[in-house]
């Protein structure tokens, strides 16, 4: 599904990712773990294609395709979806809109028919009723003046009606409480497939209690410094990120 | 910032006008300039009566010794007036009694335009007036509407038919000697239309013009007089477009609405004029006087307009609330790309007793265009409790591009309460990637972003026109922005 | 074309011109070419956009001033002057600088033991140096209608006061400017402010009549803050209600400098307050914040530009009056952004409270913005008292009266917290608290 050779990548002139290596097979669900600043978000970014995040070396590799040759929205027409960990608040689209513009547009770039309005709906409503999403969510502008539960409830949301076959969720379970954390990781589990990967972005192992990944990472300083099964998540909830090099431990 | 630098430069050489073709048409002008002999034409060739000519002859005498405005923030060429044709009409014997005797390439250039104007075709509900150059080609659902006793018809024939009531109303909002353009109309106004809605009368469909300047090197003058008897009703539609040329061409309108007591209209604009190049040659003058008095008690002027055409755009769609408890409303948005100029507004005139207005504006500036919001709000000392809210919003699109905001607020009464608020803002990179994200391509990405932006305007537009008018958004902004 | 009311002030000019300082230097030509200027364009009038809403030249063209005399003998305030704003700002410790009807009063000033690097002097004694030089002689890019009256105090300055500030100084104590009127007639006065890289100095401004009742106060204010320099500034204007008070301050601000300066308007007949300020260096900062309380007939314009054309600058602009009587207030502000002046962060609100049937506002704020990534915003809210909050208070059996002056000080005090000076605050505030009873609210004043 995903391979990623000695990627190097700069923001602003400054090495943020200095050699990761990383390859997730299909239906495998990976988690990278670090300190605040080790480069978790950058690679998130990296892997959507968002600008200002240079390459300098190395490669990605997605399905087959060389994923840095293609726009963002190309990513995401061909399965890559990021699940952000502070939503954008876009004022005047309801959330069906953009559901409905982004659903279609992927279809449409793949050479897949659109949805009509009735069909659209039925699918929204299908998706919706699990994560507790009201219709009156859907009616409101995307993200504006969600709570922080409700924003990740909508990103999961997305996920589940954009049916992506590379998930990245970054920091997910931040800013949940407990019963927030357990609607969310339903939801993702509920998307968990023989042919869907996905790669959980996170601080604390608390939510890999919740979606039990195949392999952890620790990612520090830019680099992977160490990769184990779910175990080493509980360690380093022991033990802290301090052997791997930053100041604080967690 | 990248990300929209880059959308700005490769959209901007894309810049389709697509109704910008032009229809090749016999018609007879009168001789180019502006003298007292070409209002004595113009009102000729429509058959005034002398009452009318006369009218015209003192506007177009007060027209010489006035000068044209300049404190809008639009720059141009000085115009010659006598270097223009002011009255062209497409050449048919007698005016059209039905259809069948309208020249099938006007039909056919209303079916490019998307208007269908055969009755059968008709979106249900929408009667239709189209003003071709100068004079009006067709009306459509003219006897269903006269069933409920509403008059719409092309001005000119108001004046033969119903003069008493022309009389009576002309003028009467906008004065003959209102402003340099609002002059200039009254002289040389050529055709335009005329809605009557009788006491008690809910106009049972829309009513809908569409101008459409087709002839070289001439002005367009159209005349909309629509009066709104006590208890009536009417929802008014009105679009534009013009062919592309290199020249600039002048569209100096007049609308005036007058609503009794109890009455509403609601006027709705498209305006989608040709903007010119994308080095800002040639396109529309748009020099437009648009003002309602709500003259009757309780009653309301609601102005909506999406401005995305025109080189330059001056117009202010004002109200004067006159009557106790009537309400205003301006509801627009303005899109200027390329080399676009917009200056447009409102004002609210508060002048009876607890009477209220509210103002939304959405201006959008891309490519290397100015886009300005000017308005009053002005509260007499007689007007009780009156009520204000405005908001004018800005959005930015590319580092090339103003945007402007220049209220006036004035209150001499202390049981006012105006509140006015702006901002100004861009297409964040985070929205935009977060759209891209989701597999939304820049371009479109761009259009939702916008639309959301003008939600609180669309929203107040009649169904099939919000549908027009949240595609036309993202067209106008392709050219130029994505 | 000249008007008759600016060729009387030119008749002044030519009169006096041997005796005006700089008459043999420099400023000699520079005064010259103002007169020329003011024959030109003559006095501003409502025509002029800027002067929309206050017609100078009809204004001065009913009084026709000519300048005021000398003042002979010693300088009283009455009672009443007292109990007003020229008798702010004295308990706190601060040197002291006093012009009476636009002359320095050395009896009167307390200029001594200035610490090492300061310099404050009347400006014609330091007319040589070329910090003096260069900021009367500054040309604004923009040259707005509204400082065409800067030609006039050109031609007939004749005092005024002079602060600089080296590099890396604080000044110790606030100095405070004080400007008495003692006899009817013009007087027209010029402050320059220069800091130097990184220092600080807080400077105080009252203007107040100590007996004088028809006069015409002509003050131009130039600023100039080096890189990291700081200056606080609180003006009170409380005038005689028949003066005319003319005051233009212009600031330039280098590098993450930052002014902040705070004006009450308190009394005066015809009033007009222009401030300009233009970022001339990056990550700078203005704050020009208000307050007002007019009754009478008093008028009082303020106007404010704020141009923003380097990157990363901050400007907060805030203006909050109430007017009762006959009297009538004006906003009108304008936040430009030029084409490279990216992340500008610019903020401007006014808000008026009208308190008799006869009072009126007019407030025009404006944006002008040529750059995209920028926050800027305006806003503007115009009403009377609150009727459910002053019933609430009555409720709790406070009567009219109190509840009105408390809901207005309430209001004014969300101005008036901008003021940059802790005990100066305090004392406006009390200012502020006594409007009341000096303006005798009547219950027939109550809506």
């Amino acid at each position: 599904m995903l391979e990623i050779k000695n990627l190097h990548v700069e923001v602003g002139g400054k090495e943020i990712l200095k050699g990761i290596d990383l390859q997730i097979g299909a239906g495998e669900v990976h988690a990278i773990m670090g300190p605040n600043g080790s480069g978790k978000s950058t690679l998130s970014y990296v892997l959507s294609g968002r600008e200002g995040y240079e390459v300098t070396q190395g490669s990605i590799t997605y399905k087959g395709q060389d994923a840095l040759a293609m726009s963002v929205d190309e990513r995401a027409a061909a399965g890559i979806f990021l699940a952000f960990q502070y939503p954008i608040e876009i004022p005047g689209v309801t959330t069906m809109t953009f559901l409905k513009t982004a659903l279609n547009a992927q279809r449409k770039a793949r050479g897949e028919e659109e949805l009509d309005a009735v069909k659209f709906l039925k699918l929204v409503r299908e998706k919706a009723k699990p994560l507790n999403v009201s219709d009156e969510m859907l009616k409101r502008p995307l993200n504006v003046g969600f709570s922080g539960g409700e924003k990740k409830r909508a990103e999961i949301l997305q996920m589940s009606i954009l049916e992506p076959w590379l998930a990245i969720l970054d920091e997910t379970d931040s800013g949940l409480d407990i019963d927030a954390l357990k609607v969310v990781s339903e939801g993702v589990n509920a998307l968990r497939s023989p042919e869907r990967s996905m790669l959980v972005i996170t601080h604390y192992q608390r939510l890999l209690d919740y979606i039990v990944p195949d392999k952890v990472h620790v990612l520090s300083r830019g680099r992977i410094v160490k990769t184990g099964g779910k175990d080493l998540a509980l360690e380093l909830e022991k033990s802290g990120y301090a052997e791997y090099g930053a100041d604080e431990a967690a | 910032m990248a990300a929209v630098k880059e959308t700005v430069e490769t959209v901007g050489e894309v810049e389709k006008y697509k109704y910008g073709f032009s229809t090749e048409i016999e018609s007879e002008k009168a001789p180019i300039g502006l003298t007292e002999d070409t209002v004595r034409y113009i009102s000729a060739k429509k058959n005034e009566p002398e009452w009318m000519l006369e009218w015209r002859l003192e506007a177009f005498r007060r027209w010489k010794n006035m000068e044209e405005p300049t404190w809008a923030k639009v720059f141009y060429p000085t115009m010659d007036y006598q270097n223009a044709y002011y009255y062209s009409a497409p050449k048919q014997t007698a005016g059209p009694e039905s259809l069948d005797e309208v020249d099938p390439k006007l039909l056919e250039t209303y079916e490019k335009l998307g208007i269908p104007l055969e009755e059968q075709k008709m979106l249900a509900g929408v009667a239709v007036d189209a003003v071709f150059d100068s004079v009006s080609v067709v009306t459509t659902f003219k006897e269903k509407l006269k069933e409920a006793g509403v008059i719409f018809c092309p001005i000119s024939e108001a004046i033969r038919d119903y003069p008493d009531l022309v009389k009576k109303y002309l003028g009467s909002v906008v004065p003959v000697t209102d402003n340099f353009f609002a002059t200039l109309n009254s002289a040389v106004f050529s055709d335009g239309s005329f809605v009557y809605i009788p006491k008690g009368v809910r106009c049972p469909m829309e009513l809908s013009t569409y101008f459409r300047i087709n002839e070289k090197q001439t002005g367009q003058f159209e005349r909309t007089l629509i009066i709104a008897e006590e208890g009536s009703y009417v929802s008014y539609l009105e679009g534009c477009t013009a062919p592309q040329r290199d020249e600039n061409q002048l569209h100096a309108a007049v609308v005036e609405l007058v609503t009794m007591d109890d009455a509403e209209i609601k006027y709705s604009t498209v305006q989608n004029w040709y903007p010119g190049d994308e080095n800002g040659k040639g396109g529309i003058y748009n020099f437009v006087t648009k003002r309602g008095d709500c003259r009757g008690k309780n009653s309301k002027i609601s102005w909506t307009q999406v401005e995305t055409g025109s080189a330059i755009t001056w117009k202010y769609p004002s109200c004067i609330l006159r009557g106790d408890n009537s309400r205003g409303e301006f509801y627009s948005i303005a899109i200027s790309n390329t080399k676009q100029q917009v200056d447009s507004g409102t004002k609210m005139i508060h002048l009876g007793k607890n009477t209220s207005s509210r103002i939304v504006s959405k201006g959008i500036s891309a490519g290397g265009s100015s886009n300005t919001y000017r308005g009053l709000v002005s509260v007499h000392k007689k007007a009780e409790n009156v009520r204000n809210f405005t908001q004018c919003d800005s959005l930015l699109i590319g580092d090339k591009c103003s945007a402007h905001t220049v209220p006036y607020i004035e209150a001499k009464n202390p049981t006012a309460i105006l509140e006015h608020e702006a901002t100004t803002s861009k297409i964040s990179d985070e929205q935009l990637f977060y759209c891209m994200q989701r597999g939304v391509p820049e371009e479109e990405a761009v259009a939702l972003i916008v639309n959301g932006f003008c939600r609180d305007v669309l929203q107040q537009l009649p169904m099939e026109f919000a549908v027009e008018a949240q595609k036309l958004v993202g067209i106008s902004l392709e050219g130029s922005v994505g | 074309m000249t008007d008759a009311t600016a060729q009387s002030f030119i008749d002044t000019f030519e009169r006096e011109r041997a005796s005006l300082p700089g008459a043999d230097g420099w400023l000699a030509a520079r005064r010259e070419a103002a007169v020329r200027e003011l024959a030109d364009a003559g006095l501003p009038h409502r025509r002029l956009e800027d002067w929309k809403y206050t017609d100078l030249r009809d204004v001065l063209e009913k009084a026709a001033f000519t300048p005021a005399p000398v003042h002979q003998g010693a300088v009283f305030l009455s009672e009443e002057d007292t109990r007003n704003g020229a008798a702010l700002f004295h308990a706190i410790d601060r040197y002291k600088i006093v012009f009476v009807n636009g002359r320095l009063n050395r009896a009167l000033s307390d200029m001594e033991d200035l610490p090492e690097g300061v310099v404050l002097k009347p400006f014609a004694d330091v007319l040589g140096e070329a910090w003096t030089k260069a900021l009367i002689e500054r040309r604004f890019e923009i040259n707005w209608q509204a400082q065409s009256v800067s030609a006039l105090n050109m031609a007939l300055m004749a005092d005024g006061v002079a602060l600089h500030v080296e590099e890396g100084v604080t000044l110790d104590k606030p100095v405070h400017l004080i400007f008495l009127a003692a006899d009817d007639g013009a007087s027209h006065m010029r402050t320059l402010v220069r800091l130097e890289k990184q220092a600080q100095a807080t400077v105080f401004e009252t203007h107040a009549s100590a007996g004088a009742a028809h006069y015409f106060v002509d003050l131009v204010t130039e600023v100039s803050l080096g890189v990291g320099a700081t200056l606080n500034h609180i003006k009170l204007q409380d005038e005689a209600e028949d003066a005319v008070h003319l005051a233009t301050m212009r600031a330039a601000l280098a590098d993450e400098a930052k002014l902040d300066s705070f004006t009450m308007i308190a009394g005066g007949g015809v009033s007009r307050g222009q401030t300009f300020v233009e970022f001339e260096g990056r990550a700078a900062e203005a704050h020009v914040n208000g307050a007002y309380a007019l009754r009478g007939k008093q008028h009082a314009d303020q106007f404010c530009v704020v141009d923003h054309a380097v990157p990363e600058c901050n400007s907060h602009t805030h203006f909050k009056g109430v007017l009762d009587d006959e009297s009538q207030g004006i906003f009108q502000g304008k936040v430009v952004v030029r084409p490279d002046a990216q992340q500008t962060d610019g903020r401007q609100m006014t808000n008026a409270l009208l308190l008799s049937r006869d009072a009126s506002i007019n407030a025009k704020p404006e944006l002008e913005i040529y750059a995209d990534d920028v926050q800027c915003a305006h806003g503007s809210t115009i009403g009377e008292l609150d009727k459910d909050a002053l019933f609430y208070l009555r409720s709790r059996g406070i009567d009219e009266m109190t509840a009105r002056q408390l809901l207005i000080s309430a209001f004014l005090d969300e101005a008036l917290d901008y003021a940059p000076h802790e005990e100066a605050r305090a004392e406006l505030k009390a200012l502020v608290a006594g409007w009341f009873e000096a303006g005798n609210l009547s219950a027939e004043d109550i809506l």
